[in-house]
């Protein structure tokens, strides 16, 4: 009781409700301007939270990605164009309701369902964490390696792109974290005689490069969005406990899914709000209202997307592997601030875990009357000029990896790069998202791998013998296989149609 | 920017094979088998077979599907293609970083700031009305922010902060 107490201290204090009002309408704002995605204002929160104390940055991040998934969904509503990915699974829905005249409603539902997702994604981290700590207690480098490959191996999985392709993506990002001494012979690799590259290359200017540049870079080769008619618009949470009361069901799969999608490595709230919108429209009794306008669909996937958010840090709390792109960067954030993540983050600072919970409860319960104004407010944020939101943005890119990295210009240098790279990656089909879980996890994978090996002289055999070992090694050579088989059914399947 | 699955798995090959020969020539770490050399081999090999796995178009099926999806959900102006040169535009914001990093420390954050949002702002077609005084402002506040409340000094140069 002690630790819940202190932890209402920790987050209670003046700097850190500040963080959290700031970052709430910071993320309000970025994520309802479309192009401008979650990750990226997480990315670019970063430089910031390098200057505050350890439960304000974790705050501010928390508070930002939560905001920016809810409010991606107001131009998807309003204009038909998801302001985050997240949303794009539910736009056409979203939209065909407003064009009924319906735009308080969906605005609504968007809303309400996704501080309620937000809240159970919550409950599932209190509840899930400390009870996979207990069991992550036990693990050593042989399951800490097989994980680590698990996650990577989910993320490729994923990707909505051609596996072979994200894996490359995904070893890409293992070698680039080859680069500098940090290795177990403590020897120069790749380094090419360059001074700066000794030291490796840092996850976070790669971040803000792949993330925040390569979004400016992408907007400059698309058309600008069209402007939003104003609108007025009625009461926003009328009818919303009705509906709640109504589709029970349905939020409580959206939910779960979400949470689901969450804990499994790479895979974040763009893929729970696909996944539970097709589970929405198979599993309903009324499936062909869906794509007129229908709110069912809407509740299951914006409840989806904002939970699978919480339940994203458990893996990334746990294991320091990320839950999504958002907590690839959050875990770079705790390394920062000295919350290194592992098992034994829930006895040793378990009042900073106790904080952790009621900064997300918070943020998702203030995102209910800050995103009433957000939507109110949408027409002039959504209307800001792109040719004024984004050299802004470039130059933060740019000034922020410059602080991060100790004033040191080399940083800027890796953001111009990855900034390059992520966008000819992205335009090939390359996911960008895998790439960078091989950035942040390269080291400890290596670490693991190398340890391991050098434990069993050089054998193999302790990597599948060991019990839970074995059990995660086949989980990721199903992970690697499983794109096969999926291709050899459907091209059974297919042969069997024309069969028939 | 679109480059064809040849010469990206191409690529992604022969960087896998470099990485493989340059790792196998690491030195060792004496008394023990595995060393640094272990990982870059593994991860170089891995690259290398997706690279030709790529060549090969295998997976390729996969993409199609995406594809597919993503214009099943896009209105059709979104779908008609920008003129070529849109692209090769792109490469403007990682040059003003570029820029950045080289002008900074001799012209000061506010010139170099200044001279990359009014590049930036005219690349995304906004007028001069628009562009100049964003171009005056915004690096102005950016290192407000910067200076007073992450206490971050950036490059003075030819014109520091006034205060």
């Amino acid at each position: 009781m002690n630790t819940v107490i202190q932890a209402f201290g920790l987050v209670f204090a003046w700097d850190v409700l500040i963080a959290i009002f700031a970052s709430a309408i910071y993320g309000l704002t970025v994520g309802a301007l479309p192009g401008l995605s979650a990750t990226m204002a997480t990315a670019l929160l970063v430089p910031v939270t390098f200057y505050l104390s350890p439960i304000a940055a974790v705050a501010t991040i928390i508070t930002a990605s939560a905001m920016a998934i809810f409010s991606g969904d107001i131009p998807g509503c309003l204009l038909r164009i998801p302001g985050t990915p997240a949303s794009a699974a539910y736009t056409d829905e979203a939209y065909a309701m407003t064009r009924k005249g319906q735009a308080e409603t969906a605005l609504g539902i968007c809303l309400w369902f996704s501080a309620l997702g937000g809240i159970a994604g919550t409950l599932s981290l209190m509840i899930l964490a400390p009870v996979l700590a207990e069991f992550a207690l036990s693990f050593s480098t042989y399951e800490n390696f097989w994980l680590a490959l698990l996650g990577l191996m989910c993320a490729t999985l994923v990707a909505r792109s051609s596996p072979i392709k994200a894996i490359a993506a995904m070893l890409l990002g293992l070698l680039i974290t080859c680069i500098g001494i940090d290795n177990p012979g403590g020897v120069a690799r790749f380094t090419l005689g360059s001074t700066d590259l000794l030291g490796g290359i840092e996850p976070i200017p790669a971040l803000v490069g792949v993330f925040a540049l390569a979004e400016v870079m992408r907007a400059l080769t698309e058309r600008e969005p069209p402007k939003m008619p104003h609108r007025r618009l009625g009461s926003i949470l009328k009818g919303q406990i009705a509906l709640t009361k109504q589709y029970p069901k349905q939020q409580a799969r959206g939910n779960i899914v979400g949470i689901i999608i969450g804990v499994l490595p790479g895979a974040g709230a763009d893929m729970a709000a696909w996944v539970s919108y097709a589970m929405s429209k198979r599993f309903s009794k009324t499936p062909e209202k869906f794509g007129t306008g229908h709110p069912e669909g809407l509740i299951e996937a914006g409840a989806s997307n904002n939970a699978s958010l919480a339940s994203g840090w458990v893996p990334a709390l746990l294991f320091g592997i990320p839950g999504d792109t958002i907590t690839a960067i959050a875990i770079g954030v705790l390394y920062m601030k000295g919350l290194n993540p592992g098992p034994t983050l829930f006895s040793e600072q378990a009042s900073s875990m106790y904080a952790l919970y009621i900064i997300f409860i918070l943020a998702n319960i203030i995102m209910i009357p800050l995103g009433i104004v957000m939507i109110r407010l949408a027409s002039r944020v959504v209307g800001a000029p792109r040719s004024a939101v984004m050299p802004v943005i470039m130059v933060f890119c740019a000034v922020g990896a410059f602080a991060t990295a100790g004033n040191n210009l080399f940083a800027v240098y890796c953001v111009a790069a990855f900034g390059v790279l992520g966008f000819v990656m992205e335009k090939n089909g390359f996911p960008v998202a895998a790439l960078v879980l091989g950035i942040v996890m390269g080291t400890m994978v290596e670490q693991s791998f190398v340890t391991s090996l050098i434990k069993s002289d050089g054998s193999v055999l302790p990597f599948l013998s060991r019990p839970v070992s074995g059990v995660l090694a086949a989980m990721t050579f199903a992970a690697l296989l499983w794109p096969v088989f999926s291709w050899s059914m459907e091209k059974l399947r297919a042969r069997r149609a024309v069969a028939a | 920017m679109q480059l064809s699955d040849r010469i990206t798995g191409a690529a992604i090959a022969m960087l896998g094979s470099v990485a493989f020969l340059y790792g196998s020539k690491l030195p060792p770490v004496p008394g023990q088998q595995v060393g640094p050399s272990a990982f870059p081999m593994v991860v170089g090999a891995g690259l290398a077979i997706c690279g030709v796995l790529i060549v090969l178009g295998i997976g390729r099926h996969f993409e199609e599907v995406a594809e597919a999806d993503v214009i099943s959900h896009a209105t059709p102006e979104e779908l008609e293609p920008l003129p070529a040169w849109r692209s090769w535009l792109a490469l403007l914001p990682p040059a003003l970083v570029f820029f950045y990093a080289l002008a900074s420390e001799t012209l000061g954050f506010l010139p170099t700031a200044a001279i990359m949002v009014l590049t930036a702002s005219f690349a995304f077609g906004a007028r001069p009305k628009l562009a100049v005084p964003l171009a005056l402002i915004a690096p102005f506040f950016i290192n407000l922010i910067f200076l007073k409340l992450l206490r971050v000094p950036l490059p003075g140069g030819l014109l520091p902060f006034p205060w």
